[in-house]
C-alpha cells in the first residue's frame, strides 16, 4: 500500500465521519428535546398524571421535617404550581401497601389523585367508582369524604394516607390548612366516643338529623343532628341508650334531651335486636338457665346484647359481641357473678379461612376452654397465624368485661 | 425472479441458514412491537447502506472496504437509533443494546459487501428491501408465537383466555432457541435451503 492509497483511504473515512457527524449533529436538534422530554416523562409520569400542567418537579422530601412514615415522597412543582405527594397505606386486607399519588395546588386543594398500587382483597374502586375522584378539589379538611361501604378499612386507610400527606405539607408551612366544618369535626369524634361502631354506613336522615350513620356490626347509630345553627353528635347504642356531644366533645345529653329522643326514635326504627339469638345460645350452653333478663347496656363498644340469668343456683351474665376479624365475628361470652369467664363461644371462628393450616394446629375446644376463669382480656386469645380472628376474640372479651364493669359499677 | 426472491429469503434469513444475526433475532422476537421495531431498523439501515455503498464502492480501495462499510453501517444505525429513541422509546427500551449492536451485524455487512459492492443501485435497493422485509416477517412470526404462547399477550395486551395456559419458557432464551429452530426447519423445508447452499458451493 503506497502513501497515496493510504491518504485516499483516510480521506474517505474522514469524509464519511464528517457527513455522519453533521447529519447526527443536525438530527440532534430535532430529536434531543423529544428524547429529553421522553426521559422526564417516564420519571415523572405518575406525578404528571395528577398535575398535568406541571413543568418540572423537585424531590423535597429530605428537606421537610415531621414527614409521617406513610408519606413516601413529596415533590415540589418548580414553577410554584403546588406539590405532588406519594403516600402508602396498609390494612389487614393488604398483600402489600397501597400506593397513592396526589397533587396539591399552591392554595391547598387536591388537583388530581390516583391509586398506583392496590392489592387489597376487597376493591373499594369496584364498590364506589367515584370514590377516588371525589377527593379532587378538596382541601386538607377533606370535607364530605367518608369511607366506602363494604370496604371501610381499605377506603379509610386511603383517606388516612391522604391526610398524612396534607399534614406533612401543612406542618412544613407549604400550604394553608383547610377549615373543617362542625359536621366533619363531629364525625371524626365517632371512633373515640363509640369505638364499637364499626364499618359505619350512611343511612337515611330525617328531621333535624343532618347525617345518619349505621354501624355495620349493628352496634348502634351515629347522628350529626342540628339544633338551630349548632350541630351535635348523637350516639345510640344497640340497647337504645343515647348520648349527645357538642363540637368540643362535651357530653350535653341532658341539655339536648330533645335531640337525644329524636335520635333514639330514628335508631329504634332500624336497630336489629340480638337478644333472642343470645337467649337461644345461653339455653344451649346452660340447659337449666332460668330468669333470663335483658340488661340495659350503657357502653358504646362491640357488645350488642346482654342478659343476666341463673343456672344451678348461681348468677351469670351473658353478652353478645360483634367485632370484626377476618370476617364478622359473633362472640358469646358468659361471665359468672364475679366477672370471670364461665364460657366463651362464637358462631364461627374463621381460623380456617384466615390461614388454612391454623385449623390443623389449634384445638378449638382447648382454645375456648382456655378463657375459663379469666377476668380481663389477655393474650391467650391470640393465635399466631390467625391474628385478625384472634384479635377479634380478644376485642370481644375486652368489651364484655368493660360492659360488665359498667353494669356493675353503674358507670361506662 | 423466483430465484432472486429465494436467494433474498435465504439471505434475509441468514440466522436460519448460517446462524448469522441469530442473537438479535432472538432478542427482538419476544414481543411483536420489538420485532417490528428491529425489522424496521434492519430494513432501513440495510437500504440506506446499500444505496451509499453501491454509489461509492468504485472509489473505495479493496483493502479499505471493511472499515468503510462498517463506518457507513454504524452511521446509519446511530441515526436510526436516535430517531427511534425520540419517537419509539418503548421499542428502544425493549431492544436495549441489541439495537446499537446492529451496527456490527454481519447481516447488514454481508448484504452491503455481497450485493451493493457488486451490483447496480436498483439491484441493491431491491435486494435490501426484499431481504429486510423477509427478515422482518420471520422475526414477527417468531414474536407472534413467543408473545402469544409465552406471555399470553399480543402487542403488549393480555389475552385473557390464554393467561392460564401460557408456556413461560417460550418467552425466555430457551423459547427463543426453540422457536427459531422450528422456524429454521420450516424455512429449510419450504425453500430447500441446503440444496441451494450446496448448489452455491458447487458453483
Amino acid at each position: 500500500m503506497n502513501i497515496k492509497h493510504l491518504l485516499k483511504t483516510i480521506a474517505i473515512l474522514l469524509c464519511i465521519v464528517a457527513v455522519f457527524g453533521v447529519a447526527m449533529f443536525g438530527l440532534n436538534f430535532l430529536t434531543g428535546p423529544i428524547i429529553e422530554a421522553n426521559n422526564k416523562g417516564a420519571e415523572f409520569a405518575p406525578l404528571l398524571a395528577v398535575m398535568p400542567e406541571a413543568e418540572n418537579f423537585e424531590d423535597v422530601t429530605a428537606t421537610l421535617a415531621g414527614v409521617p412514615e406513610s408519606v413516601i415522597a413529596i415533590y415540589k412543582e418548580t414553577t410554584g404550581k403546588g406539590y405532588v405527594v406519594r403516600a402508602k397505606a396498609s390494612t389487614q386486607y393488604s398483600k402489600e401497601p397501597m400506593e397513592i399519588t396526589f397533587g396539591v395546588t399552591a392554595d391547598g386543594k387536591i388537583c388530581g389523585i390516583q391509586l398506583d398500587v392496590y392489592t387489597d382483597s376487597i376493591d373499594f374502586r369496584a364498590k364506589d367508582a367515584n370514590y377516588i375522584s371525589s377527593y379532587v378539589e378538596k382541601d386538607s379538611a377533606l370535607a364530605d369524604i367518608g369511607t366506602v361501604s363494604g370496604a371501610t378499612y381499605s377506603s379509610s386507610a386511603f383517606k388516612t394516607a391522604v391526610s398524612d400527606g396534607f399534614s406533612a405539607l401543612i406542618s412544613n408551612q407549604l400550604i394553608a390548612e383547610g377549615v373543617k366544618s362542625d359536621a366533619q369535626i363531629l364525625q371524626e369524634m365517632i371512633p373515640t366516643l363509640a369505638p364499637g361502631m364499626l364499618k359505619l354506613e350512611e343511612a337515611t336522615a330525617s328531621g333535624n338529623i343532618e347525617k345518619a350513620l349505621k354501624a355495620g356490626n349493628d352496634a348502634g347509630f351515629a347522628y350529626v343532628i342540628k339544633n338551630g345553627e349548632a350541630s351535635f353528635l348523637a350516639l345510640v347504642n344497640a340497647s337504645g341508650i343515647c348520648k349527645v356531644y357538642d363540637v368540643a366533645g362535651a357530653d350535653v345529653t341532658d341539655a339536648q334531651s330533645a335531640l337525644a329522643d329524636e335520635a333514639k326514635a330514628h335508631a329504634a326504627a332500624s336497630q336489629k335486636s340480638y337478644a333472642e339469638d343470645l337467649n337461644t345460645k345461653i339455653t344451649r350452653l346452660f340447659a337449666d338457665a332460668s330468669e333470663i333478663t335483658a340488661l340495659e347496656l350503657n357502653t358504646f363498644n362491640t357488645v350488642v346484647a346482654g342478659v343476666s340469668f341463673k343456672s344451678n343456683g348461681a348468677d351469670y351474665y351473658g353478652f353478645y359481641s360483634r367485632s370484626y376479624g377476618y370476617n364478622q365475628m359473633d362472640v358469646y361470652v358468659i361471665l359468672d357473678a364475679n366477672g370471670a369467664i364461665a364460657n366463651l363461644d362464637a358462631k364461627a371462628f374463621f381460623f380456617d379461612e384466615e390461614y388454612f393450616h391454623v385449623d390443623d394446629t389449634v384445638n378449638l375446644t382447648d382454645y375456648k376452654n382456655g378463657f375459663a376463669g379469666q377476668t380481663e382480656a389477655g393474650d391467650n386469645a391470640m393465635i399466631a397465624g390467625a391474628t385478625m380472628t384472634s384479635n377479634a376474640v380478644k376485642q370481644a372479651t375486652a368489651d364484655t368485661f368493660a360492659t360488665f364493669n359498667a353494669i356493675k359499677g353503674g358507670a361506662q | 425472479m423466483k430465484n432472486f426472491f429465494k436467494a433474498c429469503l435465504l439471505r434475509g434469513t441468514p440466522s436460519m441458514v448460517l446462524a448469522l444475526g441469530a442473537g438479535f433475532v432472538m432478542a427482538s422476537s419476544a414481543d411483536i412491537r420489538a420485532a417490528l421495531g428491529m425489522g424496521a431498523a434492519v430494513l432501513i439501515s440495510m437500504l440506506l447502506t446499500s444505496i451509499v455503498v453501491s454509489a461509492i464502492h468504485k472509489f473505495i480501495p479493496a483493502y479499505a472496504k471493511l472499515p468503510v462499510y462498517l463506518l457507513i453501517i454504524t452511521g446509519f444505525v446511530s441515526i436510526i437509533e436516535m430517531v427511534m429513541e425520540a419517537f419509539f422509546p418503548i421499542v428502544v427500551d425493549m431492544l436495549g443494546a441489541h439495537l446499537a449492536a446492529l451496527a456490527v451485524s454481519a447481516v447488514i455487512y454481508r448484504d452491503a459487501e455481497e450485493i451493493a459492492d457488486h451490483s447496480g443501485e436498483w439491484t441493491s435497493i431491491k435486494a435490501a428491501l426484499t431481504t429486510g422485509i423477509f427478515l422482518t416477517v420471520i422475526m414477527v412470526i417468531c414474536a407472534l408465537i413467543r408473545e402469544t404462547l409465552g406471555n399470553a399477550t399480543l402487542w403488549g395486551r393480555e389475552i385473557a383466555f390464554l393467561a392460564n395456559y401460557k408456556v413461560t419458557a417460550l418467552a425466555g432464551a430457551f423459547g427463543a432457541y426453540l422457536v427459531l429452530a422450528c422456524v429454521l426447519a420450516a424455512i429449510k423445508k419450504l425453500t430447500g435451503a441446503e440444496e441451494h447452499l450446496e448448489g452455491e458451493e458447487h458453483e
